[in-house]
């Protein structure tokens, strides 16, 4: 009910000359799905991280902190920081693919304009798995891309680099292309009658004026890039460990419930981090540039 | 099992109490699991996990009563039998067969099957409790440890005569001590091969396969098999150490013995290595004894992969059946146990899944070229030395994971 009451006041102060024609409770099935389905589960996994293994199958639950005490061991901070790099990289190559392919597409074509939005999402169609199992076959050291090209980069990071970056473009372009779409290019026009070169252009307004969709697309594919598991998993060969394979086998092989809960509060909070320091320095950039 | 504390610190109304516990078994779901002998995905597991959890916040502990079922024998044979198994892993005709006999025909006894694809599957299972199987068809791991958490039933001995068909050395397991609460339905080693255009020496040994590691990753990929469980004690034996050990002094050799390979390693992976080394692409790898017969005779033609039954320690396998002690069909359980125990059945059964059953009058009626293939009838010359890897405790089996881990890191 409180959470219901401080979205009343909140959306009261945003908009103070609109009162809300339904009443709020109307949102409350919306409310008690997010409760039980999202809440309530991450208050498990808090209870189940504070708890402690008495046995195989058994844990009793407390205020026990000491599983947190052994995250911070330096195996787990070196591959906490290795995800984060991998997920860091992994977006910005994102990034640098992405935004070429939304600019091309929003400036470059009309007729075909939804057919290419199409093909971009087609491969959405299959499954994830299959996806990445598909490109285990093309990179593979006795597959056409090592034999003809000599790129030979199985089993590597840069196997699961490619992975990500594959795997997540679909969720930057979307967003970067939907805020090219949405821009008004006779800004662009203007900027060019009044002597600016085309990269400059491009730099103080396209660019500008497209951040926001930037920094949504981005935060899109960095958190699941983050927690992901599958592609480093199969990618890897067992070289390349994420901090969702650490988290897997806490649950399934070592059945070490509270650890496996606590790396994931950590992964968690490491990620509310980080994120909401690039909020803070995305939108101070966009102020300035206003 | 008993008097475990069984309270969550959640400001929530009493009645939700149900609704959370089934959450808690929900988020116990979104785990993945290493990958197993028999699983064809590497992380099929991942969607597979529908029920698990590791503790018992809403459940009654209807295990925990001592009885035990030595009063079974006399009782009638129920009309139905639940088993949970790996899936392709008994012959068709093994069913048919079962159903067809003279008292489970009169009892109309019918067979319903379902089918899980790692241990770590089945006890999440097991654990989150509710189940209805009456057979179950654990690793020897996990024998060890559904023994140690009292979720097995005692076998009523008088039902299973046809246990004397057993080579006795398979009576009474490390796993099970008192050979209660298991019965064996087959077993392999752990072993390694190489291609011998490429490796001209002659290794001997789990030692002399890891040595090799380093020497020779720069010719091609070398494998091992993933999982905590496989990786670390197949160090430990390979240094001539305990398995099944909890000193830390051994686990701290055994790290340091891994690191030292690391960089020989190029993947730690069960789930593709066979068609990968058929294909050609493995030339130094670690196997399973049936697995590794089929990349033997899938190279036949080029001839170039030697399979190497390792002298000294090595890991011995089983998959066994067992009866949860939940088990609502008994009797029938027992049935099932003792009919695959009959000759006749182990020969159908080893034809079909090409694991060794050891029941010694079914072995000599293979055709020579299983009977004769040390591949498939490992000599016992080799697997005395050889030991079970068991879940000793929670404590062991984390610490195998953190090296697991540090390995994998690199």
């Amino acid at each position: 009910m409180a959470a219901t009451e401080e979205t009343l006041e909140a959306g009261g102060r945003r908009r103070r000359t609109f009162s809300p024609r339904y009443p709020a409770w109307l949102t409350s099935p919306s409310l008690i799905y997010y409760a039980v389905f999202f809440l309530g589960p991450l208050a498990i996994l808090v209870a189940f991280s504070l708890a402690t293994q008495t046995g195989f199958d058994s844990i009793s639950y407390g205020f026990d902190t000491s599983q947190y005490h052994l995250v911070v061991d330096s195996l787990y901070v070196k591959i906490f920081g290795r995800t984060l790099l991998m997920a860091g990289g992994g977006s910005l190559l994102t990034i640098v693919v992405g935004y070429p392919i939304a600019y091309w597409m929003a400036r470059y074509l009309s007729t075909y304009k939804m057919l290419a939005l199409l093909l971009i999402l087609v491969p959405f169609w299959t499954s994830f798995l299959i996806r990445t199992y598909a490109l285990k076959i093309i990179l593979d050291p006795h597959g056409y891309l090592a034999k003809y090209l000599g790129i030979d980069i199985m089993y590597t990071k840069w196997a699961v680099a490619l992975g990500l970056v594959y795997n997540y473009l679909p969720l930057f372009i979307i967003p970067v292309f939907a805020s090219l779409e949405r821009m008004d290019w006779s800004l662009v026009e203007a900027a060019t009658d009044l002597g600016a070169k085309p990269f400059n252009a491009f730099r103080q307004i396209t660019l500008r004026l497209t951040l926001p969709g930037v920094v949504t697309g981005a935060l899109l594919v960095f958190i699941p890039m983050s927690g992901e598991y599958i592609i480093p998993n199969i990618l890897s060969g067992g070289n390349y460990e994420f901090v969702g394979n650490v988290i897997g086998d806490q649950f399934a092989s070592a059945q070490n419930q509270p650890f496996g809960s606590a790396l994931s509060i950590s992964l968690m909070i490491a990620l509310s981090g980080f994120v909401a320091l690039y909020i803070l320095v995305a939108t101070k950039e966009e102020r300035f540039g206003a | 099992m008993t008097d475990r504390p069984d309270h969550l610190n959640l400001l929530a109304p009493r009645e939700t109490k149900p609704k959370l516990d089934r959450l808690h078994r929900d988020i116990m779901a979104a785990v993945g699991h290493p990958l197993s002998r028999r699983s064809a995905l590497g992380i099929g597991g991942l969607m597979l996990l529908t029920a698990c959890g590791s503790t018992s916040t809403g459940q009654k502990p209807t295990g925990d009563t001592t009885a035990s079922s030595d009063a079974l024998s006399g009782k009638p044979l129920e009309n139905h039998l639940e088993i949970f198994n790996w899936s392709e892993y008994d012959d068709p005709s093994t069913y048919k067969k079962f159903m067809a006999l003279p008292d489970e025909a009169k009892a109309g006894l019918k067979i319903h099957e379902t089918y899980y694809s790692s241990n770590d599957e089945l006890l999440a299972k097991l654990n989150a409790g509710g189940t209805t199987y009456d057979i179950i068809a654990p690793s020897q791991n996990a024998v060890a440890q559904l023994v140690q958490t009292n979720k097995l039933l005692k076998m009523d001995q008088t039902l299973l005569p046809n246990k004397k068909n057993l080579d006795p050395k398979f009576l009474k397991a490390s796993y099970d001590p008192t050979g209660e609460y298991h019965v064996i339905k087959d077993y392999g080693i752990t072993m390694f091969y190489f291609n011998n255009t490429i490796i001209t020496e002659n290794p001997q040994t789990m030692h002399d396969f890891y040595e090799l590691l380093p020497r020779y990753v720069d010719k091609g990929r070398t494998n091992l098999l993933d999982g905590a469980e496989e990786v670390v004690p197949l160090a430990l034996m390979a240094l001539g150490l305990d398995a099944n050990t909890d000193s830390q002094d051994d686990f701290s050799k055994a790290t340091d013995f891994l690191m030292g390979i690391r960089k020989g390693v190029t993947t730690i992976s069960a789930s593709s290595y066979i068609d990968d080394a058929i294909a050609g692409k493995i030339i130094l790898g670690q196997g399973w004894n049936g697995d590794v017969r089929r990349i033997v005779q899938g190279r036949k033609k080029q001839g170039d992969i030697t399979a190497v039954l390792p002298h000294e320690k090595s890991e011995i396998w089983s998959d066994n059946w067992c009866i949860p002690k939940t088990a609502p069909h008994p009797v029938a359980a027992h049935a099932w146990i003792n009919w695959l125990l009959t000759p006749s059945t182990a020969v159908t059964e080893m034809e079909y899944h090409n694991y060794g059953i050891p029941i010694p009058s079914a072995l000599s009626k293979l055709p020579p070229e299983l009977t004769n293939d040390p591949l498939f009838n490992v000599p016992a010359s080799y697997t005395d030395n050889y030991q079970y890897i068991l879940n000793v405790s929670p404590q062991v089996v984390q610490e195998r994971t953190k090296i697991y881990t540090q390995f994998r890191a690199g």
